[in-house]
């Protein structure tokens, strides 16, 4: 029977459904319905008192708690029990019984069954239940039959042992031969519990998948059933010092398995989940109990932070053990280079090792061929100079290049190797393979930066390899990859449509009704939730086109810009006719936009124009030969076509007067036609002259936009602008520097004032046909004069060095260069130039400038000036004395002074009648001044100032400090001088006069002029404004004094009776009676 | 990768992986440790009780012999020792960040 049994629970347990319904009318045998068959027994009977049934159940109940291993044990026991009890009754009970003690043990081995699979376990068991009931009523009978037949059949040899094992309940009616059946019982058990290891055996064998053994895990929990309660010890977080993570974490260990002997660690575990770039770098993680144990695994940690510890909520445990997949590598991805030299630069994965860490990076490289390198350097010298050096940052390396086997070769011809392959040529320099130009090295994973790579444009244009034919074959698949989760922020406006595609919302279509960061509202306006809205990350969201759309590249695409038509859609590619080169494109559905407008693609947005000019390096210029959406297609000074990005190029200011030299030395302008000297004898419009090259179009070239470009030596004139024969040859030498030194008058010419101090001079023309003639120069430029013939009526042009200017003083003829050279001359004595006739305009002016009589002192001051003309320093002094004058009035009186003016001419002093008392004596002046001539003295002094007090500040201040050293030094220069010295002030207009046509006087002008200057420089000069104040001080003759005295009230008198300043009393006044106190 | 406990080439060439020796068989044999390891890993975790803690029951490490293990290992495994930790009725539990429930799916 026990066997049965175990049959039954083996086939109880295979999944065979069949087998199993055969045991389910019992298969719940549990309690409350054995309960039930028992009462329903019970009815039926009625012989049975529930005294006496009890113990029944209690035993089977009691067997129970025994050890499980030997089910037959149980079964047996439970089946005699139950055996026994209804021995006394009808055998369909017994049957029954017996099934149910069947059932019995097979729950309890299905409960066995159920711990190792729960859940698979539980459904069964249910279901089971409701069968159960079913089949319990209505074949009851039949099945009690079957069973206990199929008992009857197996165990036929024990239905004795089974009605006669002694029970412990039945111990009155037990037999004699107890103990042999209790032998017999032993060894059945026995029997049974090596039955029940076999087929525990077995059952391993079969469900050992399920079942594993020790090694791994036992049953396979998904994560979420293994979240953390609050029975799991807690975590608490701990600072450390970044980067020291792991350091902590080890020395954690350590302490663990050292002091596992004596009192262990009470911690659970200790983690980090640093890293660079981790967001829980610096802190470590103890799993314990208690927050003593874990604080106790840190003490005398070093690198750790105690006291700096936080508990980590049980809800946010498994977030610090997430693992995110790291992405896996594939080649052709775009991967950033994390240090070195390439630090920071793009690279391609050309080929990885699947689980190693080198990958193979294209790049593009960074090389100097050696060009930094020293030369000379020993070659042992050379690790150690290494160790020292810098090591190249991103800073001093050398900028991203194709690799160029020549330039190789021309410095490190012995680091290069050559290897055919058979995909091209690769060359192995300096350790380094390069292949197509670009570098391939080895990286370990580590120093790849694979996620966030964002790579830009011009950095995949430069990767990306070019084909043979020019194409560049640049794998959208591979830039899908790398572009697929960079941020797509801003590719979604609002009014897009959307389609959902990922998660929980897909296959929504809909139009975006705004964008929040990552997060999309979408109104859905298809299906089900048609009018609602919906939140969706832009992650699973895309652009949803139709066939036939007009749409318009947008974003990061390299077609940005374009306009075409949708044609295909594939999940997010697009494939787009374009409008303007009917080119089909296939871009991503988001950096697609509906298109408002038609027609071809914007180029503004490169910001450059066919034949711009444009700065492509420090040194190069070019002209833009095509300006593409992307690139920018530039021929350069070399004349070769080389593409930029326009983010690379700069704009040129355009100079559009720049100027250059032909082959044949003729000014070439922007505009003028020219043609090639040699070569293919293009020609064409100068567009730009930059440096030495120009760059020329020509309407009948095709390449190139038509243009082409040269040096400008390379070029000869056909048709300059009209001013070609005007400017031609000064302007040459205006801007060459060289004949600018050998013809040391043109520079100078430029700082004469407003024009050619040649103009008016009588010249002779020393040179060509008109050699010997003279005449008048009329005008010049600055080679040549034109000039008006004394013999002819006529006006020549003539070159200035053929000309002689002709002293009109002396007669003498001074060559052209001597005299544009000879700027000193004329000022020590010679001819005054154009200075005096401006003294002489400036004595026309005076009236006018009375009436100003602010500006007299200026006035005062370019006739003092007169004298500073003919005397050097002290002249200098003496012109500004006056000058000085202003602020103290004085001018007013020179104003006043319109003596001066009256010197001019008589009428003047009608004018300035109002100062007639000052008019006696400046009348005298002048007579002062023949007397002067006649006798010197300090009468004349006295009378001079006397005379000129009146007249103005300006002529007192100068008078008595004349007046002093003349009595004493001077002798008639002096006062012939004075008389100069006043007029000259005053008598502006004849001065010139003078100068031109006397060149006596203007000799003897210039010979006493410095006198005085000397005389102020000795003495009141020093301080020329109190000017004439300190003049006085210094003269030592009381008599002046007094005189000043004398002078000051009537210098105040002056402006008085002029009226036309008090200011000027009130300055003189004082300072006069302060310099008598001093006196 | 199995079990991601974290040791030297060295100890795994002379004493072999502790937890899944008897699968993958890593003691001396350059081979099985260059396949089946892997020296890039995240996450370094000290077990001291691997019983209790929730951490390892988290990882699936509570099985295993206290060690050192990495939250984190990077590689694949080969396919036959997958396959052979199938027929040994272990469920392999990808270390490298997969999604578990993607396996299982």
């Amino acid at each position: 029977m026990s066997t049965t049994n175990i049959n039954n629970l083996i086939l109880g347990d295979d999944d065979d459904e069949e087998s199993e319904t055969e045991f389910n009318p019992g298969a719940y045998g549990g309690s409350d319905e054995e309960q039930s068959d028992n009462e329903h027994r019970d009815t039926k009977d009625g012989i049975a008192p529930k005294a006496e049934r009890e113990p029944a159940v209690n035993g089977a109940n009691d067997s129970k708690p025994r050890p499980r291993d030997p089910p037959s044990d149980e079964l047996k026991e439970e089946d005699e029990d139950e055996g026994d009890l209804d021995n006394g009754e009808d055998d369909e009970g017994e049957g029954e019984d017996l099934g149910n003690g069947d059932d019995d043990e097979e729950e309890d081995e299905d409960e066995d069954e159920d711990d190792e699979d729960a859940v698979t376990g539980r459904p069964r068991k249910r279901r089971r239940r409701g069968l159960n009931q079913f089949i319990e009523e209505e074949a009851e009978v039949d099945e009690d039959d079957d069973e206990l037949e199929a008992d009857e059949d197996d165990v036929a040899e024990t239905g004795f042992i089974q009605d006669t094992h002694p029970d412990d309940n039945l111990g009155p009616e037990a037999d004699q031969d107890d103990r042999r059946h209790r032998e017999l019982d032993r060894q059945r058990q026995m029997e049974a519990s090596l039955d029940a290891e076999a087929a525990a055996q077995r059952l391993k064998e079969r469900y050992g998948r399920r079942t594993t053994q020790g090694l791994a895990k036992g049953s396979f929990v998904p994560q979420n059933l293994l979240m953390p309660s609050v029975d799991d010890p807690s975590i608490w977080g701990f600072q450390c010092k970044p980067g020291k993570e792991k350091d902590v974490v080890m020395a954690i260990t350590k302490k663990i398995t050292q002091r596992v002997n004596g009192r262990p660690l009470k911690i659970c575990s200790a983690f980090e989940r640093g890293g660079p770039g981790a967001p829980m770098q610096g802190f470590i993680f103890v799993e314990a109990k208690r927050k003593a144990d874990a604080e106790e695994a840190l003490t005398g940690i070093a690198d750790v932070y105690v006291r700096r510890q936080n508990l980590v909520p049980v809800k946010e445990m498994p977030d610090l053990l997430r693992v995110k997949k790291s992405k896996p590598l594939e080649i052709g991805a775009y991967v950033r280079i994390k240090r070195g030299p390439y630090g920071g630069d793009l690279g391609m994965v050309n080929e990885y090792d699947e689980n190693g860490l080198d990958v193979e990076v294209r790049l593009v490289p960074r090389l100097d061929y050696g060009l930094n390198e020293d030369a000379n350097r020993p070659a042992q010298e050379k690790r150690k100079r290494n160790a020292f050096a810098p090591a190249p940052t991103p800073v001093n390396r050398p900028p991203q290049r194709l690799f160029n086997e020549n330039e190789a070769k021309k410095r490190h011809s012995r680091l290069l190797q050559n290897i055919s392959t058979l995909t091209g040529r690769r060359f192995i320099y300096d350790k380094n393979t390069y292949e197509d130009g670009f570098l391939l090295k080895n990286f370990r994973k580590t120093a790849l930066e694979t996620e966030k790579v964002d790579p830009k444009l011009e950095e995949i244009t430069k990767l990306t390899k070019t084909a043979a034919d020019g194409s560049e074959t640049l794998d959208l698949e591979t830039l899908a990859h790398s572009l697929r989760n960079s941020a797509a922020e801003g590719a979604y406006v609002p009014g897009d449509e959307v389609e959902v595609y990922q998660g929980e919302q897909r296959g929504i279509i809909g139009r975006v009704e705004g964008v929040n960061g990552t997060i999309l509202r979408i109104k859905v306006s298809q299906g089900e939730l048609t009018g609602q809205i919906v939140e969706q990350p832009v992650k699973g969201v895309r652009k949803r086109f139709k066939d036939g759309d007009h749409v318009k590249v947008i974003g990061s695409s390299r077609y940005n810009g374009e306009v075409g038509m949708v044609l295909r859609i594939k999940d997010d590619r697009v494939t787009v006719l374009t409008d303007t080169s009917m080119q089909e494109i296939t871009v991503f559905s988001k950096d697609l936009r509906e298109a408002a407008e038609a027609g071809g693609s914007d180029n503004k947005s490169t910001g450059f124009d066919v034949q711009d000019l444009v700065q492509i390096n420090a040194t190069e210029v070019g002209i833009v030969i095509k300006a593409d959406q992307e690139a920018v297609r530039i021929l350069d000074e070399n004349s070769s076509v080389i593409t930029r990005l326009p983010s690379q190029l700069q704009q040129v200011e355009v100079k559009k007067n720049a100027v250059a030299t032909d082959r044949n030395g003729s000014e070439i302008r922007v505009g003028d036609i020219v043609r090639e000297a040699h070569g293919e004898n293009k020609s064409g419009r100068i567009l730009h002259i930059h440096r030495a090259h120009v760059f020329v179009h020509d309407r009948q070239k095709i390449e190139d936009a038509g243009l082409w470009t040269t040096r400008c030596m390379n070029v000869v004139t056909i048709a300059s602008k009209a001013n070609m024969t005007q400017s031609s040859g000064p302007d040459l030498t205006k801007m060459n520097p060289a004949l600018g030194g050998q013809n040391g008058a043109m520079a100078p010419p430029p700082k004469t004032v407003g024009r050619d101090r040649l103009i008016g001079q009588l010249v002779h023309i020393r040179k060509g046909p008109y050699k010997g003639h003279k005449g008048l120069v009329k005008d010049t430029t600055a080679s040549s004069a034109r000039i008006e013939l004394q013999s002819k009526n006529k006006i020549i042009n003539i070159e200035k060095q053929d000309l002689a200017v002709v002293d009109k003083n002396t007669n003498k003829t001074i060559d052209y260069n001597t005299f544009a050279n000879s700027r000193g001359p004329p000022r020590v004595g010679g001819i005054p130039g154009s200075r005096i006739p401006d003294s002489g305009f400036s004595g026309g002016r005076t009236p006018a400038l009375g009436d100003a009589g602010g500006r007299t002192p200026a006035w005062g001051a370019s006739s003092a000036r007169t004298p500073a003309w003919s005397g050097a320093g002290g002249g200098m002094d003496s012109g500004r004395t006056p000058a000085w004058k202003p602020s103290s009035g004085a001018q007013t009186s020179y104003g006043g002074t319109g003596g001066m003016t009256s010197y001019g001419g008589a009428g003047n002093y009608g004018t300035s009648g109002g100062r007639t008392p000052a008019w006696s004596a400046s009348a005298r002046t002048p007579y002062g001044g023949s007397d002067g001539f006649a006798s010197a003295g300090s009468g004349y002094d006295a009378f001079a100032t006397g005379s000129r007090t009146p007249y103005g500040s300006a002529g007192i201040s100068r008078t008595p400090a004349w007046g002093g050293p003349n009595s004493t030094a001077t002798t008639a220069p002096t006062p012939a001088a004075r008389p100069y010295d006043a007029p000259t002030p005053a008598i502006s207009a004849p001065t010139p006069g003078g100068f031109d046509n006397n060149d006596g006087s203007y000799t003897a002008y210039g010979a006493s002029a410095p006198t005085p200057g000397a005389g102020f420089g000795a003495g009141a000069m020093d301080a020329p404004t109190p000017g004439y104040t300190p003049g006085f001080a210094k003269g030592s003759n009381r008599e002046e004094l007094k005189y000043n005295r004398l002078t000051a009230p009537a210098a105040a008198a002056t402006p008085a009776a002029g009226g036309y300043d008090a200011p000027t009393p009130a300055a003189g006044g004082p300072r006069y009676a302060e310099d008598d106190d001093d006196e | 990768m199995v079990c991601s406990i974290v040791m030297t080439q060295k100890q795994f060439y002379n004493g072999g992986c502790p937890n899944c020796e008897e699968i993958i068989q890593l003691r001396g044999s350059e081979d099985a440790i260059t396949e089946c390891t892997s020296q890039l890993f995240e996450g370094i975790i000290t077990l001291g009780d691997p019983k209790t803690s929730w951490v390892a029951k988290w990882l699936r490490l509570s099985e295993y012999v206290p060690a050192v293990y990495a939250v984190k290992v990077n590689g694949t495994l080969p396919g036959e020792i997958i396959d052979s930790l199938e027929n040994n009725g272990i469920k392999y539990v990808p270390r490298d960040g997969t999604e578990p429930d993607e396996e299982m799916a």
